[in-house]
């Protein structure tokens, strides 16, 4: 018999035995366990991609979010701006359109209580001029002693009011 | 490989092919002698009625490939579970060197091999066999490459005669160089066994017992081809175990003793033409043997492989009946 193809019942039967001996430890301390961690650490990696990709949407999402707020923002911000600037400049303009009125008011005031003092200052004027004559009257008519005095005593009562007219 | 010493003078060109044989095979005494497994050899082939004369005497005792059979499931072991149990244990998510190369090979075995062929769902409950199987097969077929035990017989040369020790004892038998478990018929027997017993039970835990049978013939044929598909399919059964053991044991048993043929080149010059001739040859010879040598490599993760492949495709033709 060809030794290379000997039947030997005891090596076969070694064979088994040791063979099964080897799977059974290397089933429960090495191809079970690491099984698991394979599987394990390959969940983890698709999780994590997973996790990644909802990431960025979301990074996006609040990326275009923050965009348009910020547009809000600026549209806002020139709308104020413009408001604003009007409403100085209608203020600004009220307030000279009431100083001016003011100013005219003043003004007329003082104009027509100028009309009156002056009204009651000719008034008065004339007055006096109606009491200087008939004073000047009754002096005439009580010193009708001579001509020549009676016309002297008028000319100089006229110069007198003459006067009294030029200084008042 | 310390061939030449040994051999000495009365070394022929016809005594290379025996030699290379002898290299080979199992020792045909047990190199270590224990009382009690030879009277449980003795009594479990009394019990079977097999004579100690008779070829299929179930001799349990250590012999070469016994005790190379134990050494390589130390290295298996011990290397697989201190890098797996390392690997885990640290909750590092990146292997190391050795550590990617196992899981280089599990992955892949498993998203190309077991989940193609098993199934999804099934491929669990297999995966430790046709994970065994391929690192078995592969660290057998790869000790056996490796001349670890030329050392032995340089310490030999050394220090003692290892021929004065006789012919089978341990130190002479392991420095004759590398032997490989997996080019013994009946290593790979045994492995192809478990194959035949894993798929069988496969079907069974599946369909259950009855129905499995039935599943050896394909239903939808006219009647009378039953007769010629049932027993083709039978014979199937048995021989795809025969196909894997004659497959392995034969590539290995081929790739060793055609290494060693070619660098007995050296010693058959040397005997016959003179030392010159030998010294002439020895660089032909010795670069003949390292291209082998890189090709048995190649050979030993392939031939791995398809062991556990083909493993892998017999379980799943068991659940997949269709196929």
């Amino acid at each position: 018999m060809n030794p290379l193809l000997t039947p030997e019942l005891g090596t076969y039967v070694w064979s088994l035995v040791i063979f099964m001996t080897v799977l059974f430890v290397l089933r429960k301390y090495a191809w079970n366990p690491l099984l698991d961690f394979l599987e394990e650490r390959e969940k983890d990696i698709a999780e994590s991609l997973k996790m990644a990709e909802s990431a960025k949407t979301d990074l996006e999402q609040i990326k275009d979010e923050s965009e348009k707020i910020l547009n809000e923002a600026k549209k806002e911000g020139k709308a104020i701006v413009g408001d604003s600037k009007l409403r100085a400049e209608e203020s600004a303009a009220k307030i000279l359109n009431d100083a001016k009125a003011k100013s005219n008011e003043f003004l007329d005031d003082a104009k027509s209580k100028i009309e009156i003092e002056k009204k009651r200052a000719i008034k008065e004027i004339k007055e006096e001029v109606v009491d200087l004559s008939l004073e000047l009257a009754t002096k005439v008519l009580q010193r009708n002693v001579k001509d020549d005095d009676n016309s002297k005593f008028i000319k100089s009562s006229l110069e007198a009011v003459k006067v009294d007219e030029a200084k008042s | 490989m310390f061939i030449a010493e040994k051999v000495g003078k009365e070394w022929t060109m016809d005594q290379a092919p025996q030699y290379a044989i002898d290299h080979v095979a199992n020792s045909k005494k047990n190199i270590f002698e224990f009382e009690f497994l030879n009277s449980l050899s003795a009594k479990i082939s009394n019990f079977f009625g097999i004579s100690s004369e008779s070829l299929f005497y179930i001799d349990l005792g250590i012999s070469k490939h016994v005790f190379l059979l134990f050494f390589v499931s130390f290295i298996v072991v011990s290397t697989i579970v201190t890098l797996i149990q390392g690997y885990i244990s640290h909750k590092k998510n990146i292997p190391n060197k050795f550590m990617s190369i196992i899981e280089m090979f599990v992955i892949y075995l498993r998203d190309d091999v077991l989940k193609n062929f098993i199934g999804d769902k099934e491929y669990r409950s297999w995966a430790p066999l046709v994970y065994t199987i391929f690192f078995f097969v592969l660290f057998g077929n790869v000790l056996g490459l490796i001349p670890i035990f030329d050392l032995t017989g340089l310490i030999g040369k050394i220090g003692y005669k290892a021929e004065m020790l006789g012919k089978d004892n341990i130190l002479y038998l392991l420095s004759k160089g590398g032997h490989t478990v997996t080019a013994n018929v009946n290593v790979t027997f045994a492995i192809a066994t478990i194959t035949f017993v894993a798929f069988i039970a496969a079907g069974i835990q599946k369909y259950g017992f009855v129905q499995h049978w039935k599943n050896l013939a394909p239903s939808g044929l006219p009647w009378p081809l039953y007769f010629v598909v049932v027993p083709i399919e039978f014979m199937g059964l048995f021989i795809r175990p025969l196909a894997l053991t004659l497959r392995l044991a034969g590539n290995m048993m081929g790739g060793h003793i055609a290494l060693i043929i070619f660098i007995t080149f050296i010693f058959s010059a040397t005997a016959e033409l003179g030392g010159l001739a030998g010294f002439g040859i020895a660089p032909f010879s010795i670069s003949l043997a390292l291209g082998l040598t890189m090709l048995e490599l190649l050979v030993a993760v392939i031939q791995a492989y398809v062991f556990a492949l083909l493993t892998a495709v017999f379980i799943g033709m068991a659940i997949h009946v269709d196929h």
